[in-house]
């Protein structure tokens, strides 16, 4: 067949496409366990570097010496609509009656857990015949950082939408439930050089010692505000040029510290 | 460029039918686009991720270490097929092949370097639309036996390395005052007044200091466009 005719040329292309997908897909089944293992690893090294450990030295550590920290010094607790102690048990049998693998879901943290059940949940609630609000159990996740056995810290996950895409982070309160410890984001899709840098030091450290409440203690959340912060307990200086990046953080930060305003609220008048 | 990959073709497969391992035209061939026909300061070709990932030394290495791979990879891979591949259609299979390469380059690192994958972002995805790696495909490989290609695909990709290295390290030190992340600037600097130069971390920096390197290349080795 002329390397000139049509058909040589057709088969070429499909030879060449074919050598390459088989390539990438045998990498990418080979790698993936050590990515997802990476990918826990970071998830959780951000979640504790909320309550102000250093995450270049939690970098450091190897994967044993994370997780032992990580057991060692943190609870996490799932709660249910009304704030109650939830357990797993519903989502992982959910789950497993959706089709997902037994030990694959056993073997999942609770917030791994949670985040593949709030995926599902449309499919969920379409199978139990009810509509996705009542179906919805409003699962949510808080983690304690104790320390000598008395909480230190509460971390909750906060997630919305950037300029591009989803923005995965976390923020820590102090044991007032209003001043903040920290926040870190994990996961985005911002620009380079500009949303990106929601990732910087010295962005996520404008947040420490932030009020989420305001004088009549109701939730005010915290601004990041274009130009420069007022310098009060409400406002953070943005990053020049990701000022909408900034919008939606300030959106879903509000809209996440909301979700556990209640809880938060129960947790003051204890007293803890 | 386009004298030499002639010479270096008619050399290798007329006069010598056996293959010359590092005789003196393997050598230009390597030697050429380190200084003579340096793809960035010469060419001005791949700077955008010249100019993105040089901030600290680190992510400037391995992004060399990446592209160093890609690009004798896809120059290998390329002369490998260059008889069978349909002209119609070459640019898309150097494509393909490019695009494998860079993917691969991506899993990996984001299986055993998964911080530096995050560091480096959408740059390693980008190495598929460097100039470089296209251009020495198209340039060279298309037209060169398997051994030539190897050597200029590491050639360039060494001549890439070494500006990527050279912007990484006065960024880094000027701005930041450290190399690898290591202080390197004293402290008695500092509390003498010394201050780090903000802007060196900033694009503009990267802009400055390519400039200098081009401009200091240029005049030493009087290759002027005009």
């Amino acid at each position: 067949m002329s390397r000139h005719s049509d058909g040589y040329t057709f088969m070429f292309a499909t030879g060449v496409c074919v050598i390459c997908a088989l390539v990438l897909s045998l990498a990418a089944t080979a790698l993936k366990p050590r990515q997802v293992q990476n990918a826990k690893l970071d998830v959780l090294q951000n979640m504790m570097s909320a309550v102000g450990l250093d995450l270049a030295e939690l970098k450091k550590m190897d994967a044993e010496q994370v997780l032992q920290l990580y057991n060692d010094e943190f609870e996490v607790l799932l709660l249910d609509k009304d704030d109650q102690a939830a357990d797993r048990d519903f989502m992982e049998a959910e789950l497993i009656a959706l089709g997902f693998p037994e030990p694959k879901i056993k073997e999942l943290d609770t917030g791994m857990l949670l985040n593949r059940f709030n995926g599902s949940k449309a499919i969920l609630a379409a199978r139990a015949d009810k509509k996705l609000k009542d179906y919805d159990p409003d699962y949510k996740i808080v983690y304690i950082h104790k320390k000598d056995g008395k909480p230190d810290a509460y971390v909750v996950p906060i997630v919305g939408y950037g300029l591009w895409d989803i923005i995965k982070g976390y923020i820590a309160l102090e044991t007032d439930l209003n001043t903040v410890k920290g926040v870190s984001f994990y996961e985005h899709k911002e620009t380079p050089g500009l949303g990106a840098r929601v990732t910087e030091s010295w962005f996520k450290d404008n947040f420490k010692g932030k009020k989420i409440l305001n004088g009549q203690g109701s939730l005010q959340s915290i601004t990041v505000v274009k130009g420069k912060a007022d310098g009060g307990p409400h406002q953070v200086d943005g990053i020049s040029g990701a000022t909408l990046t900034g919008d939606g953080i300030n959106q879903f930060l509000k809209a996440d510290l909301q979700r556990y305003e209640p809880y938060f609220q129960k947790l003051r008048q204890q007293g803890v | 460029m386009a004298s030499v990959a002639e010479a270096t073709t008619t050399t290798v497969e007329q006069k010598k039918p056996k293959l010359d391992i590092f005789g003196k035209k393997e050598r230009a061939i390597v030697r050429d686009p380190l200084w003579d026909n340096n793809p960035i300061t010469l060419q001005v070709l791949g700077i955008c991720s010249a100019l993105a990932i040089t901030t600290s030394m680190q992510p400037a290495l391995v992004m060399c270490i990446a592209l160093t791979f890609v690009l004798t990879g896809s120059n290998v891979v390329i002369s490998i097929l260059r008889n069978m591949i349909p002209s119609k259609i070459r640019i898309i299979v150097m494509l393909s092949v490019i695009s494998t390469l860079v993917i691969l380059v991506d899993q990996v690192l984001k299986a055993y370097s998964y911080g530096m994958s995050k560091e480096l972002s959408v740059f390693v995805g980008l190495i598929i639309t460097n100039c470089i790696v296209m251009g020495r495909a198209e340039a060279f490989a298309m037209a060169n036996k398997v051994w030539p290609s190897f050597l200029d695909g590491l050639g360039n990709a060494l001549g890439y390395s070494v500006i990527l290295i050279m912007v990484a390290f006065g960024r880094e030190l000027l701005g930041a005052g450290t190399l690898f992340g290591l202080q390197i600037v004293p402290q008695f600097m500092y509390d003498a007044g010394y201050v780090n130069v903000g802007l060196m971390l900033l694009p503009p920096g990267a802009f400055l200091l390519l400039g200098v390197i081009i401009w200091i290349q240029r005049s030493l080795s009087k290759q002027y466009e005009d």
